[in-house]
């Protein structure tokens, strides 16, 4: 039983219960921040690293918060955790420069609505290992979405994967280009209706009737 | 114990404000000089970026020593300059000593307070002068450094940044190439009004304008007054006749003159 839930908190987040095809959530940041995969699988790791350790945190202070500000005690521990985040980014050498092309979307991971949002329908009601978890696989479900819009938008927009060309210049020769539209926010939009058409037309559960 | 009472909820919060508020001290204390590392290289890469030295994701991508390295090799000189254009001291090229963004800050509030100020010039051997500009954009500080021909006129190239402009609007000052590479080729002109500036459309034709950003009205204005702040600042400085000899280029000016 216990192990079966522990399975389903897990794996629900990632696939039938993902935060952006399903829940709609952390949609602002999935466009902004998907036109590299550099960027993206940052964004993705300091979302789930957010998401996990403020659900942890919150979990264990569940008993001793106040109710009536427990809004603002989560929001200062999600904010803590962001700044922390930040701060590790600009201080290594090989983060600096995506933290500072990520400029103000890894400050606003605080708005993400993933993260309150498990805090306050998870994290509060159950002990802290499966809040963890809990918020870890929420941020991988982000994650895992932003990179595969990531994969799409830097292949066929700057013809590359991880900054590495992967269009033979063949390609370019013979007439292809890149496409600048892939580039822009709207896109990501189109990308992103078209994951969660896939998504749908897969897991049929998710229809609505 | 009553989670809900008015004492129990005060006690909390403010301890909960004051752990998180050590924890951030901690890590800001422990994070702090490999930051300032970090913020020095780009700087560099920046003012070598407005100097037409490789653009600035080579230089991300070469990381910060071989940075460093470039701008101690190609550097001739890096002076400090007063409102009078006289020089107020040297920047050690070895240690790359340069102005951070606070320093350039402070010097801007003694720009505007009329107070007296000491702005830096770093001379290449290949006689292009960088010298930076600092003001207020929309939603924070921009700042950026325009890189100068050795007739102090002419403008090589120009690199700009910001703190939290709107990413896709003012946030273009940085990010947009095609922005920055309006500057290339332009002229500083004294005898105007505004020596340099950022206009609506109407830039076409003119030597010593390029064009604002669509969409980021405030973000263009605040450049366009920092630039012609700063460029006053240095009005003598770029006169005087030192600086040109400096870059090696100041003989051959004169003879043409004459």
């Amino acid at each position: 039983m216990a192990n079966s839930n522990l399975k389903e908190t897990i794996l629900n987040p990632i696939f039938k219960g993902n935060p952006i095809t399903v829940l709609v959530l952390g949609i602002c940041s999935s466009l902004a921040v998907t036109v590299e995969l550099k960027g993206a699988l940052v964004m993705a790791l300091s979302v789930t690293i957010v998401t996990g350790l403020s659900s942890l945190v919150c979990s264990l202070l569940r008993k001793t918060i106040p109710n009536r500000v427990r809004i603002i005690v989560q929001l200062v521990v999600v904010a803590l955790m962001v700044i922390l985040v930040d701060q590790v980014l600009k201080a290594f050498e090989a983060t600096y420069a995506i933290d500072k092309s990520l400029s103000v979307y890894i400050g606003l991971i605080i708005t993400n609505c993933i993260v309150m949002g498990r805090i306050e329908a998870f994290a509060l009601g159950n002990k802290p290992v499966p809040s963890l978890l809990d918020g870890l696989a929420n941020g991988a479900g982000y994650g895992m979405i932003l990179i595969i819009v990531a994969f799409f938008r830097e292949l066929l927009g700057s013809g590359t994967i991880f900054g590495f060309s992967v269009v033979p210049d063949a390609a370019y020769a013979a007439g292809y280009m890149n496409n600048g539209l892939v580039i822009l926010p709207p896109f990501a939009l189109i990308l992103l209706g078209l994951i969660i058409w896939i998504h749908r037309s897969i897991d049929k559960d998710l229809q609505e009737k | 114990m009553n989670t809900n009472s008015n004492i129990y909820t005060v006690i909390y919060t403010a301890v909960v404000v004051v752990i998180v508020a050590a924890v951030l001290a901690f890590v800001s204390q422990k994070l702090g000089p490999m930051q300032a590392a970090n913020e020095k290289a780009e700087t560099v890469s920046q003012i070598l970026t407005a100097a037409q030295f490789g653009d600035k994701e080579s230089w991300a991508e070469k990381g910060n020593a071989a940075t460093l390295d470039f701008y101690r090799e190609n550097v001739e000189k890096a002076v400090t300059v007063n409102a009078k254009g006289e020089e107020t001291g040297v920047l050690d090229i070895q240690k790359v000593a340069i102005y951070s963004v606070s320093q350039l800050k402070t010097q801007n509030y003694n720009i505007k307070d009329g107070k007296d100020f000491e702005l830096p010039v770093y001379i290449f051997k290949n006689g292009t002068k960088v010298i930076p500009v600092y003001g207020a954009g929309l939603w924070g500080p921009v700042w950026g450094y325009i890189a100068l021909e050795p007739d102090n006129r002419s403008i090589v190239g120009a690199y700009f940044d910001h703190e939290g402009e709107t990413p896709g609007l003012g946030g273009k000052i940085k990010d947009d190439p095609s922005f920055r590479a309006q500057f290339v080729g332009k002229q500083i002109d004294y005898s105007d009004a505004k020596p340099f500036s950022i206009i609506k459309g109407g830039a076409k034709g003119k030597a010593n304008a390029v064009d604002a950003i669509t969409g980021a009205t405030m973000t263009s204005k605040g450049l366009d007054a920092a630039i012609v702040e700063w460029l006053g600042a240095y009005e003598h400085a770029l006169f005087l006749e030192e600086l040109f000899k400096m870059a090696g280029e100041g003989e051959t000016l004169n003879n043409e003159e004459e």
